[in-house]
């Protein structure tokens, strides 16, 4: 028998009173938990996510964030789109106007709109060079099964050109317009991120149909035929690529419904938007929603968004210019939550004293017997005590399993939300400490009820016959 | 093994101080079984909490188990009554929410230690006052006889020298308070074990080494041995 087998049993004959005491040091525990959570993979997530892309090239009219957010981490719809002949541009070191854009590796058209499943996997519309060139923390993205769909740059401007003649034809109210070019079979293969195989149970082979928007929402319908097979799955890389589906611009280009939508007008000053539908367009005007850049000097992200800073269409966003300012708005943001969560964790203690603090009446005669049976003041506090350690203990244990449950059931919610992807498997360090500190805490509150329990005199409360 | 020299404790009553409890002598040898008798408010519950180390007199020598309480720190007493004295009290005194053996391990967590060789020890006890099959009944589930048994198996738990017992039989009756006074007395005969009882019971009292009035403590010294049973 020990002093904290007594603390052990004193708040089991007061069950209930224990209980709810403890559910203010569980949900204090695990709102400071969640809060540290949450704002650690927030960090690491988008820290850790932004390693291949320098720059993003975007529509004008949408922040840098959005845009960054978007391209990058799969959250909201798309801001806008931007003419292929931007992209273009960039890909062929072009002089706009007065200006020599700054080179680049790569530029990497995308195009999105589309998801897949109840989860909302995002579907990107893009090159093969997204798995040739596109570099993931300089290195290109690994597969873990199959292989890249094959879907060229040249192909694209192939297409772009076909649309267009067909696009103008119908824009000229032409009795025979030129025929809109057909979805090619060989186009209809995607590639598909780690956590998306996992999810969906997907493997080589299977296929996948894209739906425009998401369930539920107004406009939702799927496209049976764009249904593309899978060829190829990417190895895991713990970012937003892993819940990502990648398939061919042809295909994007050529889904139903998608047909005039393709193309971005010219805003044309005294002409409504209307109006600017029946003119003439090119395969330049072929919309895109990001293009993905590289640029070969450290400095370039920098230079282009002052050489993009009075582009009528597009403008340039920096990720790791953007995000490290994102994630000091959410540490300040998590910052205030902790303070809530100790505000919580202060009212507990509280509880745990007053708690305790009222029970010491009733507990005069019990420790009057310990201490005539020869225990120590010390021993009366340390028991005393000790109930509210186990108490907080106890607590803080509980309320990081239900961080971890609640990361478990919310996982989905908020990886569709904020694009951060919750492992609620993964116990850390500080959860240990942050259970000790807890404990101590709760050890603190019960210092006042146990000073006064180690004060009761013996032979007064040994005479009354209760 | 107890003596006692011109020991005072008293009480604050308002502006009064109230005497409780004066003794100018009392002498007990070790192995030596004393009855202390006396009229209600005489002072002979102070008396054994002042033997005990619970209460501190005012002034006067306590010297029990060959230790000075009265010069000790109540840290120290608290030790010297947890190793030295068991205590058994009318009330029972033990703590509901634990079994009966856990009560008797109480004794020796506060006392020597509740290690194995003491749990052992407080099997072995239990087993001897014929409550071998009780040991994890919790004292609402037992009879009064078998409470005031793991009473005094806590008290002896830690193989005290003095056992100073406050009307241990006041709540039973005759036949049973004989039998449980028998098995006390026989054990602390067995153990060569000091005995202090505080009774109003002369039946009680006579089977006891000696007697003493507390009354008769006031201003007048009774030796040891002073009255035979």
């Amino acid at each position: 028998m020990r002093l904290l087998s007594i603390s052990l049993r004193n708040l089991r004959i007061r069950f209930v009173a224990t209980v709810l005491t403890m559910m203010s040091i569980v949900v204090a525990t695990a709102l400071y938990a969640s809060i540290l959570t949450m704002a650690e993979q927030t960090e690491a997530r988008y820290e850790g996510s932004i390693g291949g892309y320098q720059a993003i090239l975007g529509p004008n009219g949408a922040s840098e964030l959005e845009l960054v957010l978007n391209a990058i981490f799969n959250i909201g719809d798309s801001p806008g789109l931007i003419p292929l002949e931007v992209c273009q541009q960039m890909r062929e070191q072009k002089r706009v106007g007065r200006i020599r854009r700054t080179r680049v590796r790569y530029a990497i058209p995308q195009a999105r709109g589309d998801s897949v499943s109840r989860f909302n996997f995002p579907v990107v519309a893009t090159l093969d060079e997204m798995f040739s060139k596109f570099e993931w923390h300089r290195e290109p993205l690994k597969f873990q099964a199959g292989r890249p769909f094959h879907y060229s740059w040249e192909q694209l401007l192939e297409l772009a050109e076909a649309l267009a003649r067909h696009e103008n034809g119908v824009r000229a109210h032409e009795a025979e317009p030129p025929p809109r070019p057909q979805l090619q079979k060989e186009w209809r293969e995607c590639v598909i991120g780690a956590r998306v195989a996992r999810s969906l149970s997907l493997g080589i082979g299977a296929t996948i149909t894209p739906v425009h928007g998401k369930r539920n929402e107004f406009g939702y319908h799927e496209h049976h035929e764009a249904a593309c097979q899978v060829v190829g799955i990417l190895a895991p890389t713990n970012s937003p690529i892993d819940s990502t589906i990648y398939l061919p611009l042809g295909v994007h280009l050529l889904i139903d419904g998608h047909e005039g939508g393709v193309f971005v007008d010219k805003l044309v000053p005294g002409k409504s938007k209307d109006m600017v539908k029946e003119l003439p367009t090119s395969a330049g005007r072929i919309g895109l929603t990001a293009v993905i850049l590289d640029p070969l000097d450290h400095l370039g992200p920098r230079i282009l968004r002052s050489e993009f800073g009075t582009h009528p269409e597009a403008q340039v966003a920096w990720p790791q210019g953007v995000i490290p300012k994102f994630l000091q708005q959410i540490g300040n943001a998590a910052d205030a939550l902790a303070v809530i969560a100790w505000l919580v964790l202060l009212v507990a203690a509280v509880s745990i004293t007053v708690a305790i603090y009222n029970t010491m009446n009733e507990r005069r005669r019990e420790i009057a017997i310990m201490r005539s049976l020869g225990a120590r003041r010390l021993q009366i506090l340390t028991i005393i005590t000790g109930e509210a350690a186990l108490l907080s203990l106890f607590g803080a244990l509980f309320g990081i399993a239900l961080c971890h449950l609640a990361q478990w059931g919310l996982q989905p919610l908020v990886e569709d939300l904020t694009g951060v992807y919750l492992d609620w498997a993964i116990f850390r360090p500080w959860e240990l400490y942050l259970v000790a500190g807890v404990t101590a805490v709760g050890a603190f509150a019960g210092l006042a009820p146990a000073v006064k329990g180690s004060m009761t005199q013996v032979a007064d409360n040994l005479a009354q016959n209760y | 093994m107890i003596h006692l020299q011109e020991v005072k404790k008293s009480y604050a009553r308002g502006d009064q101080a109230v005497v409780a409890c004066a003794v100018d002598r009392l002498d007990v040898e070790a192995g030596e079984q004393v009855a202390l008798i006396g009229r209600s408010g005489t002072g002979k519950t102070t008396l054994l909490h002042i033997l005990a180390g619970i209460l501190r007199p005012d002034r006067g020598q306590v010297e029990v188990v060959g230790q000075r309480l009265d010069r000790m720190g109540e840290a120290a007493r608290d030790r010297h009554r947890g190793r030295h004295i068991g205590m058994v009290y009318q009330t029972f005194n033990l703590l509901q929410p634990f079994t009966a053996l856990e009560n008797v391990l109480l004794g020796a967590l506060f006392g020597r230690g509740a290690g194995n060789e003491s749990r052992l020890r407080a099997e072995a006890l239990l087993q001897k006052v014929g409550l071998g099959d009780r040991m994890h009944h919790r004292p609402a589930e037992l009879s009064v006889g078998q409470v005031q048994r793991v009473a005094i198996c806590r008290a002896l738990v830690n193989d005290p020298e003095l056992i100073l017992m406050d009307e241990p039989l006041g709540n039973q009756d005759k036949a049973t308070g004989g039998q449980v006074l028998d098995l006390l007395l026989q054990i602390a005969d067995d153990g060569g074990k000091t005995v202090v009882m505080v009774t109003h019971d002369p039946e009680s009292a006579e089977r006891m080494q000696r007697t003493v009035d507390l009354a008769s403590l006031r201003g007048e010294v009774v030796p040891a041995g002073g009255e035979a049973r």
